[in-house]
């Protein structure tokens, strides 16, 4: 057979995690194959091992039929293999060319040959009917361009295998046409393409061949031709179905966060999310299940005052909040989880005492007669969370750093529960911590639910969607697309809604 | 066409309306020396030390790296130069404090590239050690010589030797002189012609060899920064290192290789205060000019070319305040008019309130002016600095620092 590609059993490990297991896949030459998965199924580290960023832990690649040993990208660009990274590698204040050719030459004293390597890139450039103006600064180009830059980039280093990790992520749809436009091109010239993706709709129009990867393994790989997107969605979510345990309370009538559409877009015109409106009343979890980049983290961050929100309203509590602070909002009863511990939730440079108190020094109780904090009463605090969420810890005065995942998630979502908050904003509230810590988390989670909480849950695990919802909303491309009661509900039903498969 | 070129002035109205004003105002009498060849000459001789710190900043920060340790390795320039000079004689000394500024250049590398000291942290250090350094160095070197005390060297040996173009400026062919085209026409007070031919006169009579020397370095830099291999490394590294080491450029190198060559410039701009000026090494010789250096490098949006404009500015405010104290009182109208020909832009561009700010100073400086003969001695001395602050306050909306200045890089890590 006629491969570009072909790895063998290629197996690797990071502390914890096995991120690649026993993955072989065949690439053909000149054809567009996706590889599809959730995040975190182990796409980008077998992008990582073709590139030669990481070494696999074993397994073989051969490329072109030859085996191939990678310890760096630079072998893997002798091979023939480019990649166009996610976030574009370019010099802002150099120009196009400038950046096409950049390390091709030895740092050495002679003329640079603008002229020479402009006539050469244009030659490449028309062979496979790609057009930028070279001149150009690449601060002044759009985000379709600086994608075309960098496929240029790989090509004119003479690239016959192209990996693009997640390229339509950053793209409006009319730059995502014309970079299918251009792939076909490549693909008739002879180029062959790996296609990183979790979008389904984009996979089915473009690939040849679609491979789906699941926490680190690989499931199948298909023909475009002989799969439907709910299939691939299935093999994408996987079926394990969880049992929730009943829940012996009820739901309140009253509404604690009333959202009635909201609509934002970015700087540039890119939609967040449209005409967005849903409850949660007091006692109950809401989840909202979404493939990353479908608007949810927006709306979250729009609801504690992060995101300016063009249009709509949101009430908190039966007031509308839409002109308080964030600061404001917080104190008036929403507690946040935030998705990435390390970078929003706590500062890991500080004990675990002032971690307790951060964001909230303006509490009665931290307050002092003097403008300053009473340590004293964060010491306990700190201490009651410790001892209350069973974080292992030495004392209150340990770094935040010195505590494992686990233990760090731990801490910060009982800080989060600590002042009896009426509304808890749980983003990702157990992504990458252990089953322990994880199993305690969902369990305090019910346990404020019962007692009248009222909690918003967004989470890409969809066992632990299901498991701990009452309701769920799905998201997908900036707008709710569907309510579904978790009592019956499958996490094949939910990654089709997700998907945008059934409406 | 036309229209291209009235935007084009438009645009650099910050550096053409002082210029025209100034020429303006030089035709009355008593502001008759702010145009003079004389003025030019001294203008030059100050600009220079400048604009060669100012070109080493550019080549440090091209890479990534602060410096503002620049003053500490003009320090070293000028004492290494002193010992240099005195020792083996005027060339070699140039030579030496090169490496003098070299040495320190490579000690901030070291620090901010291998260890990632934050690159303001070192810079300081690099500022407090020279000057303790530098005088450390002193006694030790000139223990028992004539002349010679803890805050000052002998004086060096040899002659650098200046060079007046024969013909156009009056220079001397085999030991007779020649006529002095330029001269003449300075000396018939025609407006503008006569202005201009002072400029040239400027660079053409009694100057230093090393000067020469040091103004070739400008094109130098923009050939080597702007059309070789390694000048597109070195940029690169300053705007984006993670993807420039995916390209296989050596990020660390680039940034040893530009910070170096930035102590090595900042070491000659000392080594020419010492062998093309004072000729001995002097304690705080320096005064700060690395630190103008730095703001000439700013206001000329890391451009050399942009560098010589604002070293040139600085100096010529400095030669003024040293030539003519009373020239500097004619500098208050043009301040006065430029302000409110900035008023006016402004307004145009309905920002309303830094337009009413210009419009205030600009009639305050206008009373100034009429209501007084001359400026205050202490104002004086202040006035390359103020110059330059004005200046550089009125045109720093749009430069374009390289994008990952001051952000250590650690190799392998994605960012």
């Amino acid at each position: 057979m006629n491969l570009a590609i072909n790895t063998k059993n290629i197996s690797k490990s990071y502390p914890g995690v096995l991120a690649n297991s026993n993955v072989s896949v065949q690439i053909k030459k000149s054809s567009i194959h996706a590889i599809v998965g959730e995040n975190g199924a182990g796409k980008s580290t077998l992008m990582k091992i073709l590139y030669g960023m990481t070494k696999p832990d074993q397994g073989e690649i051969e490329v072109f039929d030859q085996p191939a040993n990678m310890s760096s990208p630079k072998e893997a660009i002798n091979l023939g293999i480019g990649m166009v990274h996610q976030h574009f590698m370019l010099a802002k204040n150099l120009t196009v060319l400038e950046n096409i050719i950049l390390g091709i030459d030895k740092p050495s004293i002679k003329n640079l040959g603008l002229k020479k390597y402009k006539k050469l890139i244009e030659e490449v450039m028309s062979t496979y009917s790609l057009d930028i103006d070279l001149d150009m600064f690449v601060e002044d180009l759009s985000v379709g361009e600086k994608q075309r830059v960098e496929i240029i980039k790989v090509l004119f280093r003479g690239a016959k295998i192209l990996i693009l990790d997640e390229p339509t992520a950053v793209l409006v749809p009319q730059e995502v046409n014309e970079l299918f436009k251009n792939l076909n091109n490549l693909k008739q010239n002879g180029v062959t393409i790996i296609f990183i993706s979790h979008k389904l709709d984009e996979v089915l129009e473009i690939a040849d061949d679609i491979s789906v990867m699941r926490t680190g393994e690989l499931i199948d790989s298909v023909k475009n031709e002989n799969v439907s997107k709910t299939e691939l969605a299935e093999m994408m979510i996987g079926k394990s179905l969880p049992t929730p345990p009943p829940r012996s309370t009820e739901t309140k009538q009253n509404k604690i966060l009333d959202i009635k559409s909201i609509t934002s877009e970015s700087v540039d015109g890119r939609k967040f999310f449209t005409d967005v409106s849903f409850s949660v009343f007091e006692s109950e979890i809401l989840g909202i299940a979404g493939v990353e980049g479908n608007g949810q983290k927006e709306v979250v961050e729009s609801i504690i005052g992060i995101q300016n929100i063009e249009s709509g309203e949101i009430f908190f509590n039966g007031e509308n909040i839409n002109n308080k602070t964030t600061r404001q909002r917080l104190e008036s009863g929403i507690s946040f989880i935030p998705e990435d511990r390390q970078l929003q939730a706590m500062i890991m440079d500080m004990n675990l005492t002032n971690n307790v108190i951060i964001g909230r020094q303006n509490i009665e109780k931290y307050k002092s007669n003097l403008a300053t904090v009473k340590i004293k009463n964060a010491i306990k605090e700190s201490e009651n969370v410790i001892s209350l969420f069973d974080v292992k810890t030495p004392n209150t005065n340990t770094l935040a750093t010195a505590l494992s995942g686990g233990n760090q998630q731990k801490f910060v979502v009982g800080r989060e529960l600590e002042d009896n908050p009426s509304l808890l904003i749980a983003s990702q509230p157990t992504r990458g911590i252990d089953i322990g810590a994880q199993s305690l988390i969902w369990e305090k989670l019910r346990q404020s639910r019962d007692n009248g909480l009222a909690v918003l849950l967004i989470s890409a695990d969809l066992e632990e969607l299901i498991g701990l919802s009452d309701r769920i909303i799905v998201f997908y491309q900036g707008s709710t697309v569907k309510e579904l009661s978790s009592d019956d509900v499958s996490p094949e039903d939910l990654g089709g809604y997700m998907t945008g498969l059934k409406k | 066409m036309t229209q291209n070129i009235f935007r084009s002035i438009f645009r650099r109205y910050i550096v053409i309306t002082p210029i025209l004003l100034v020429l303006i105002v030089a035709q009355m009498e008593e502001y008759s020396q702010l145009t003079t060849s004389g003025t030019f000459g001294a203008a030059i001789r100050l600009a220079i030390p400048i604009m060669l710190a100012g070109l080493g900043g550019l080549y440090s920060e091209k890479t990534g790296v602060v410096n503002i340790g620049l003053e500490g390795m003009m320090i070293m320039g000028t004492w290494f130069g002193a010992w240099g000079g005195f020792t083996f004689g005027a060339w070699q000394g140039v030579f030496i404090g090169m490496l003098g500024g070299a040495l320190f250049g490579l000690i901030h590398a070291i620090a901010t590239v291998s260890f990632q000291v934050d690159h303001i942290v070192s810079g300081v250090a690099i500022n407090i050690l020279a000057a303790g350094v530098a005088r450390f160095l002193n006694v030790i070197a000139f223990e028992d010589i004539a002349f010679a005390s803890s805050t000052a060297s002998p004086r060096i040996t040899g002659d650098i030797g200046k060079l007046t173009v024969p013909y156009l400026a009056g220079g001397n062919i085999n030991g007779e002189e020649t006529s002095n085209f330029f001269g003449y026409i300075e000396d018939l007070n025609i407006f503008l012609v006569s202005d201009f031919a002072g400029l040239v006169l400027g660079f053409l009579s009694n100057i230093s060899h090393l000067t020469i020397f040091a103004l070739a370095i400008v094109p130098l830099s923009v050939l080597v920064l702007w059309n070789t291999p390694i000048g597109l490394q070195m940029r690169s590294v300053g705007e984006y290192p993670t993807g420039s080491e995916s390209l296989g450029v050596n990020v660390y190198l680039m940034k040893y290789i530009g910070v170096t060559i930035s102590g090595a410039l900042s070491g000659l701009a000392g080594a020419y205060l010492v062998i093309a000026g004072t000729g001995i090494y002097l304690e705080g010789q320096t005064g700060g000019r690395g630190f103008i250096g730095l703001a000439s490098m700013l206001f000329g949006n890391y451009k050399p070319f942009g560098i010589l404009m604002g070293s040139g500015l600085f100096g010529f405010a400095d030669a003024l305040q040293l030539r003519s104290p009373k020239a500097v009182h004619g500098l208050l109208v043009i301040i006065a008019i430029f302000l409110f020909v900035l008023a006016l832009k402004t307004l145009f561009e309905k920002k309303y309130i830094p337009s009413l700010i210009s419009l205030v100073l600009s009639s305050g400086f206008l009373i100034w002016f009429l209501n007084s003969e001359s400026i205050p001695n202490q104002f004086v001395y202040f006035t390359p600095h103020i110059t330059t602050l004005i200046v550089l306050s009125f045109s720093n909306q749009r430069i374009k620092l390289p994008e990952k200045i001051g952000v250590p890089y650690k190799k392998g890590e994605l960012s």
